[in-house]
């Protein structure tokens, strides 16, 4: 009964939303069914045969999210998830709603949804998952959730939950720490020692003296292993195989998030060969503004990239700065940006210099220009207006990169998605 | 070249914030004044630094406190010598809190502080978060941002910072933010204070150089930009 009523509202709630020109998959019809149909998540997620699988973490978790699916779906599974960045209950409860039968049934064999860390608790009280990924815990939206400590204990709350297993990032000491105290049997991945200062631990982000050891997994204890990775070339070590793939998915993060995938998609996909499974993997194409590259009507190429927190921006240096480019970033101070930005201070800027950052715009574009100057690189236009910005940005010569904050990377991705190629 | 010693006491515990940015902007300042920045970091159990012509400490996880409180109270004698010589001093949410006489968790555990400042902080569950404007005698109108579940009460005659504009400052009821013992500034306005509010910074600078005989009025510098974030946070909602 439930399962129909809930799923007849669904529907129709957005078709409403979709009627006055919002896109669907919003949280609106979500919170709709939520409220009125109590245990709507529960009942409905409970028929899947395969259960559900949750990816959650501080950065990376759309990509993640993205290529699980996709693997899983090449080799013939139906699989039920979350509209890109939908990442709240109601988010999910509205994906659920819209792809059920009138009747309220779930044709699918599998759910995978990437969870935003706030709402894990309130999801895994309406149903456990059985495998959980969490990727990583770092400082993020800390006018949200306070502190680091409280960002981790949220995800760990999720990782508990897991009824079967747990898979995580060995080189997160608080995440490790979680896994170590589970019920359940948790899988390891990491990267190789020597790749470990391309992906720092969060207290090393902010660290100027030797951080305090953390202990960290054996090597032979992880599942899977980034070995080492050069342009768009990874090699993972996966039991006793090497395997070498060039990955559709561009930056080392990514590499890093792909690891954390393989371990859980081997977990999930037992009878396929590993070999296989990487090969279907390295097809798969970068998240929505997550590395995502536009062609512009003069031939050059501009790169959108989201960066969240200090260790996403860093990552997103690290990847996607090349000499000479221009660059544009673009800070808004929305509540899904993080209002407080403080976070700008906390990352080194001084790879920007190589390139030229030609505009910051946004809401804190007088803000990132400041910090820009204390790191000694000049800003040649500062302007908060963003399709401004970018009318002008598009106009440069030669390939170009964005980084920019959730909500002004909606709004750059909505006017590309449109007019790159044709008036950008 | 004059040079200019800056103590940053437990930048791996309390950084939670961006206060990395305050250290930068005081660093860069002094030198593109034409002084010479000698920035020493202060750790835990660590002899403190000889040299100290200004003092920085950033706001930390409650974790963090735990971690550096002991070593705090060890510190004391030296930091209330420094203090009485006028050294100026910028201390952050978590340090702010342990610079004060006492800090009552929300569990109820009692942390003694140092007392350069006669105060006392009680903690609350429900933390206070928001874009903060203060009004202050001594340095015009600083902008900053706050996130604390701690309530400063200031005991006696301590004086506050300033007055706040916008926001609750240090607990949200007697409209005060901060304390000033001297020239030592306690203040909840987290990490990258400085940058906003560069009169600020060029008036630690000012303090400093003055107890080496240097008099110095401090101008010159392009500070376009910070006047542009001025400019917006002065309308900004809370």
């Amino acid at each position: 009964m439930r399962k129909a009523a809930g799923t007849l509202i669904g529907k129709s709630a957005s078709r409403v939303v979709r009627m006055r020109g919002r896109s669907a998959g919003q949280a609106l019809p979500g919170l709709i069914v939520e409220t009125l149909v109590p245990g709507y998540l529960g009942v409905m997620l409970t028929q899947l045969p395969e259960g559900v699988v949750i990816v959650t973490g501080t950065n990376g978790k759309t990509t993640t999210t993205k290529m699980i699916v996709e693997v899983l779906q090449v080799n013939g599974k139906r699989v039920l998830t979350n509209a890109t960045g939908s990442n709240l209950t109601r988010g999910i409860i509205s994906s659920i709603s819209q792809r059920a039968t009138p009747g309220g049934r779930l044709p699918f064999d599998i759910a995978v949804f990437e969870l935003d860390e706030a709402y894990a608790h309130q999801f895994t009280n309406a149903i456990k998952p059985r495998f959980v990924l969490a990727l990583n815990a770092s400082r993020d939206q800390l006018d949200r959730y306070g502190e680091v400590d409280t960002v981790a204990k949220l995800i760990g709350d999720a990782m508990l939950s897991a009824t079967d297993r747990i898979v995580t990032n060995a080189d997160d000491p608080r995440l490790l720490a979680i896994a170590q105290q589970a019920n359940v049997p948790s899988d390891y991945f990491g990267v190789a020692v020597g790749l470990r200062k391309f992906f720092p631990r969060d207290d090393e982000l902010v660290a100027v003296g030797s951080p305090k050891m953390y202990v960290k997994a054996p090597s032979d204890t992880l599942a899977v292993e980034l070995a080492s990775f050069k342009g768009s070339q990874a090699t993972y070590r996966i039991g006793k195989q090497r395997i070498q793939t060039k990955l559709e998915v561009t930056g080392q993060h990514n590499f890093q998030n792909a690891a954390g995938a393989l371990a859980l998609l081997r977990v999930l996909l037992p009878k396929v060969q590993i070999t296989q499974i990487v090969k279907q993997l390295s097809m798969v194409q970068p998240a929505f503004g997550r590395g995502e590259i536009f062609h512009l009507k003069d031939g050059s190429k501009l790169q959108l990239n989201l960066v969240k927190n200090p260790a996403s921006f860093r990552q997103g240096i690290a990847s996607y700065v090349r000499p000479n480019e221009a660059v544009m970033i673009a800070i808004n101070d929305k509540l899904a940006d993080s209002r407080d930005v403080s976070w700008l201070w906390d990352i080194d800027f001084t790879g920007l210099q190589m390139s030229h950052v030609a505009v910051t715009t946004g809401s804190r574009a007088a803000d990132m220009a400041l910090r820009l100057a204390y790191d000694e690189t000049t800003v040649d236009i500062v302007k908060p207006h963003i399709d401004e910005a970018l009318q002008e940005f598009a106009k440069l010569p030669g390939d170009k990169v964005i980084f920019a904050s959730y909500t002004a990377m909606l709004r750059l991705y909505e006017i590309l998605k449109t007019k790159a190629g044709k008036k950008l | 070249m004059k040079q200019i010693h800056v103590v940053h006491i437990y930048p791996d515990e309390m950084n939670t914030y961006g206060d990395r940015g305050n250290l930068l902007t005081l660093v860069k300042r002094t030198e593109w004044y034409g002084f010479e920045p000698v920035v020493h970091y202060y750790h835990v159990g660590e002899p403190f630094p000889k040299d100290a012509d200004i003092v920085l400490g950033g706001g930390g996880q409650d974790s963090a406190q735990d971690d550096i409180q002991h070593d705090v109270l060890r510190i004391g004698d030296r930091i209330h010598k420094l203090v009485d010589a006028e050294v100026p001093m910028l201390l952050i949410c978590g340090t702010y809190q342990l610079f004060g006489t006492r800090f009552v968790t929300h569990t109820g555990q009692e942390i003694q502080g140092i007392g350069v400042f006669d105060s006392e902080t009680i903690g609350d569950n429900k933390r206070l978060i928001g874009n903060v404007a203060v009004s202050c005698t001594d340095f015009g109108t600083l902008y900053g941002f706050e996130n604390h579940s701690g309530r400063t009460i200031l005991l006696n005659d301590q004086a506050p910072l300033g007055k706040i504009i916008r926001g609750n400052g240090n607990n949200g009821t007697d409209n005060t933010e901060g304390a000033r013992t001297r020239n030592a500034l306690g203040t909840y306005m987290h990490g990258p204070l400085l940058p906003a509010n560069p009169q600020l910074a060029d008036g630690l600078l000012t303090l400093a150089l003055r107890r080496h005989g240097v008099e110095v009025t401090l101008t010159g510098l392009d500070d376009t930009l910070a006047a542009q974030v001025r400019k917006s946070a002065a309308t900004r909602d809370y």
